[in-house]
């Protein structure tokens, strides 16, 4: 028994001391730059792989790693480049959307390069051995955890003792003194990217080392690890980041240990739900993520998280020039849709169900990040929620559709408004965070739950079912669902918004503080946001189950939420019009890209960065 | 009478620093109290303390006879307390009337307290869902709450004269500096407060611009006497022109608590304000 804890602890503080090498990356970046880098993870994996490929050219592997931490360093400092110094007067999504563009390109790109298997990462210290108590650690163990204590010990040496650490230092509490004091604060922005990198290469190789093999998807999980860490130090704080990580390897070890290894991830992401819901300043920070906003946030005459205000003083009045149809020229062009079956095969019928789908989801996601400014990375952890609603109630249950529907709605709406509670309190990048966790949160338990889900091999034969007498088995009849669908949640959602309460979302988008004073009850207009955008997800989420007649957690993976975000931005935030016109865009494009599927990714993330740099208002405007 | 608003020992820090130190001090129903005091003498703080944005380290804060320390800011707000920002929030993408009726919110839905200039007894109150449903299905009684809503803020802009009511549809970022704090005082105003908190309302206006709002806060006190005001301000002569008292703070401490003319004059907030140097000088 004592065996099993001891052996858990001090595996836990070996990968605690890579996490402390992630959530170092975070915390020197959120300092400098008030940035959540959602590309850290992917500098992780690069890391990995540049030393990987330098392995396999015949390098040893300490020069191996050396380069490749500083090619890594390279492309974090390409990364500010990127998502950053263009768009300091951006908005203050726009940076922080903008990284993950940057993450979705790397890892497709990564795919694209390396291929998407693991491949085996060589570790010459594994078969050395050493036993402490009952328990033992390996060469590679006890490597890791001096050389990250090592590069810890370093990196405080050289924020204290250093110019260059004590300019960084200084550049995070205040930017503008710092640069009166003649500190090249861009530089300094970029110093802190390059060390993320630095850093983030070599917990990647660490990581290859430890688990003995490299893999293009390495980056997500280490990397919300990384976050978990340094928000449950407290995302500012360095020591923090360092008390984070190990805390975060122990307890994450000592669940697996006792809990069992599938609950690993899990629980590591339910602890950072908990510390965002519990402690959102983390165990050794200040109460600066309350006031984060962005990059241009701290300086900025009207303090505001308005994506608005900051299109550019008076000329944005012309520049945002909002698509808002009558209601009735939307149906008309839904009504106008639903002749597709009469000229088109069977196929085109397919596809354009599959448009009115997303355009469900870009609907109900432009209600929560657009309108309300609830930024989620997590929203295909809804979708999913209904598909599995349905999948379940309809395969194993025989349920009806009349029945699922409002199952599916309600029971997501439900679940939307439960899931949305621990980023209600955040505001900013936290919230996206604690978004991001949910999600995956939801994808595990789609993919781990095998008694409900049947797991990795989905469940497969759902039934159609009949619904007002009408069989709904032909294709056709399911597309009609689903514009009718469609045409519904379009009307509900724009009743709403038009109302004292799409005002009251807009407001909390706005300026949240000011809505507390002037006698907003915020939380419970967050909840009634979330419960509507989870029940057109939900919605949307029972019809992409009857029409692929076969649900499985690949459909709902962070790539899926990725792309509805990509969608939100391009129909313009908040707009609903622009929402649907956007999501019929983008689940077109799989299709027009069918010859290069392996670009698709690419191809989202691309346009998600060019539109967040050239055009943040998007193809409708925002509203 | 219980006063409108009573704090007793409140103290605040931030890190070591002390930003209200066992304050104390009540205020009488339609009083217009003045807080002077030079820059981080805690003035500001003591506002967020009394709206809730701030929780103090010790002490009590009561609303007539109701304590607030610990309540969340929307729960203040909603016995009645209103105010402005120093730096302000006005929803810079909401236009000027959307900006001004999120103020009237709580009344839309019945929640908080109901006002006496709204008259009669306060309607029922609309949940969450039934506000959706509300909306969704049009009822006729949440759409009459919201018409006669929709006029008093209309009524509010237009007490600004021309500044505000001509630019209703108009975005809220695109008003000049000025326009923004009348913008902020009309969405304190339109919740029709037993309390209003002013954070430095004239900051950044010419002389004009000034005058002008020192004006409307003087009808303001004239048409609703019960209206407590508790202004911050610098200019001196706003102070001299509005306030029936004046409290000057230094250190996180309450210096005098006087009528404007004592206060002004009191030696120790001449040196509070100049340092001791320059009052010897001024003493000859």
């Amino acid at each position: 028994m004592i065996e099993l804890f001891l052996s858990q602890l001090l595996n836990g503080l070996v990968i605690g001391s890579v996490y402390a090498l992630i959530a170092l990356g975070f915390s020197l970046v959120f300092g400098v730059a008030n940035l959540i880098n959602f590309a850290q993870g992917a500098l992780l994996m690069l890391g990995a792989f540049f030393a990987f490929t330098l392995i396999q050219w015949g390098l040893p592997i300490v020069v191996a790693g050396l380069l490749s931490i500083a090619a890594t360093a390279a492309v974090g400092m390409l990364v500010e480049r990127l998502a950053l110094r263009p768009l300091r007067n951006a908005p203050a999504i726009a940076p922080l959307l903008s990284t993950l563009a940057l993450a979705v390109i790397a890892d497709a790109g990564a795919e694209l390069i390396w291929s998407a298997e693991s491949q085996p990462f060589p570790s010459p210290l594994q078969s050395f051995v050493v036993f402490v108590g009952g328990a033992f650690l390996t060469g590679v163990d006890i490597a890791t955890f001096l050389v990250a204590l090592a590069v810890m010990g370093g990196l405080m040496l050289f924020l204290s003792r250093s110019w260059t650490g004590r300019a960084l230092r200084a550049t995070a509490q205040d930017p503008e003194a710092a640069a009166q004091m003649g500190i090249d604060v861009a530089l300094m922005r970029q110093v802190a990217f390059g060390l993320a990198g630095a850093l983030g290469a070599l917990a990647g190789i660490l990581v290859a080392m430890y688990y003995q093999s490299v893999f293009p998807q390495m980056g997500v999980p280490f990397g919300i690890k990384g976050f978990a860490a340094a928000l449950l130090g407290g995302l500012a704080s360095i020591p923090g980041a360092v008390l984070g990580g190990f805390l975060l390897g122990i307890f994450e070890n000592l669940a697996s240990g006792y809990v069992g290894e599938g609950s690993r991830d899990l629980i590591a992401y339910s602890l950072l739900l908990l510390v965002l819901m519990v402690r959102p300043q983390g165990l050794l920070g200040t109460g600066r993520l309350e006031a984060l906003g962005g990059v241009a946030g701290a300086s900025g005459a009207i303090p505001t998280t308005s994506i608005i205000a900051s299109l550019g003083g008076a000329t944005a009045r012309t520049r945002n020039r909002v698509l808002q149809p009558k209601p009735w020229m939307v149906l008309a062009v839904i009504a106008l849709a639903a002749l597709v079956p009469a000229i088109g095969s069977a196929y085109v019928v397919q596809v354009a169900a599959g448009c009115a789908v997303f355009a469900m989801l870009a609907l109900s996601l432009t209600l929560l990040s657009g309108s309300a400014g609830v930024i989620s990375i997590g929203h295909a952890a809804l979708f999913g929620f209904g598909a599995y609603v349905c999948a379940i109630l309809a395969r194993n249950h025989g349920w009806p559709p009349a029945a699922i529907l409002p199952a599916a709605a309600f029971g997501t709406a439900a679940m939307a408004a439960l899931a949305t509670l621990p980023a209600i309190r955040l505001t900013g990048h936290a919230v996206a965070l604690a978004t991001l966790a949910v999600g995956q949160v939801g994808y595990l338990l789609f993919l781990n739950w095998i008694e409900l889900t049947r797991g990795p091999m989905g469940i497969a034969g759902i039934p159609r079912g009949s619904l007002f007498g009408l069989s709904m088995q032909p294709l056709d009849r399911q597309y009609w669902l689903a514009l009718g669908l469609l045409a519904l949640c379009y009307l509900v959602a724009h009743r709403l918004l038009e109302s004292p309460i799409g005002r009251t979302w807009r407001a909390i988008r706005e300026d949240r503080p000011a809505a507390h004073a002037a006698g907003v009850p915020v939380l419970r207009y967050l909840v009634l946001v979330a419960a509507t955008s989870g029940l057109i997800a939900g919605l949307a989420g029972a019809q992409f189950a009857w029409l692929q007649a076969f649900v499985s957690p690949d459909s709902f993976l962070l790539e899926t939420s990725i792309v509805l975000i990509a969608m939100v931005v391009l129909g313009g935030m908040g707009n609903i019009a622009g929402a649907v016109l956007a999501g019929v865009l983008l689940a077109l494009l799989p299709e027009a890209l069918r010859a290069f599927d392996e670009w698709r990714m690419i191809v989202y993330g691309l346009v998600l960065l060019a539109l967040l740099r050239f055009r943040p208002q998007g193809l409708g405007g925002v509203k | 009478m219980t006063a409108a608003l009573a704090l007793k020992g409140v103290t605040r820090r931030f890190g070591g620093l002390v930003a209200t130190d066992d304050v104390s001090f009540t205020v009488p129903g339609g009083q217009l109290l003045a807080i002077v005091g030079p820059n981080g003498a805690g003035k500001s703080t003591l506002v967020q303390l009394i709206t809730g944005f701030v929780r103090p380290d010790a002490g009590h804060i009561r609303l007539g006879a109701r304590e607030i320390t610990r309540l969340a800011p929307e729960a203040i707000s909603a016995l009645g307390v209103a105010r402005s920002f120093q730096t302000s929030r006005i929803f810079p993408g909401l236009t000027v009337m959307e900006s001004v009726l999120v103020g009237t919110q709580v009344a839309l839905i019945g929640g908080g307290r109901q006002p006496p200039a709204f008259g009669g007894p306060k309607p029922p109150a609309f949940g969450v869902l039934a506000e959706a449903a509300a909306v969704l299905f049009g009822l006729p009684r949440y759409a009459a709450r919201r018409r006669a809503l929709e006029a008093r803020a209309a009524a509010t802009l237009q007490l600004f004269g021309d500044r505000l009511w001509p630019r209703r549809d108009q975005p809220a970022f695109s008003l000049s500096y000025a326009n923004r704090r009348r913008l902020e005082i009309a969405r304190a105003l339109v919740a029709e407060p037993d309390l209003l908190l002013l954070d430095e309302p004239t900051a950044g206006m010419n002389p004009t611009e000034t005058g002008e709002l020192a004006e409307l806060i003087a009808q303001l006190h004239a048409a609703r006497p019960a209206l407590t005001i508790v202004m911050i301000e610098h200019k001196l002569q706003v102070v001299r022109q509005l306030a029936t008292r004046v409290i000057v703070m230094n250190h996180g401490s309450v210096l005098v608590d006087a009528t404007p003319a004592a206060a002004l004059a009191d030696p120790r907030v001449v040196t509070a304000y100049l340092g001791r140097a320059a009052t010897s000088h001024a003493h000859g």
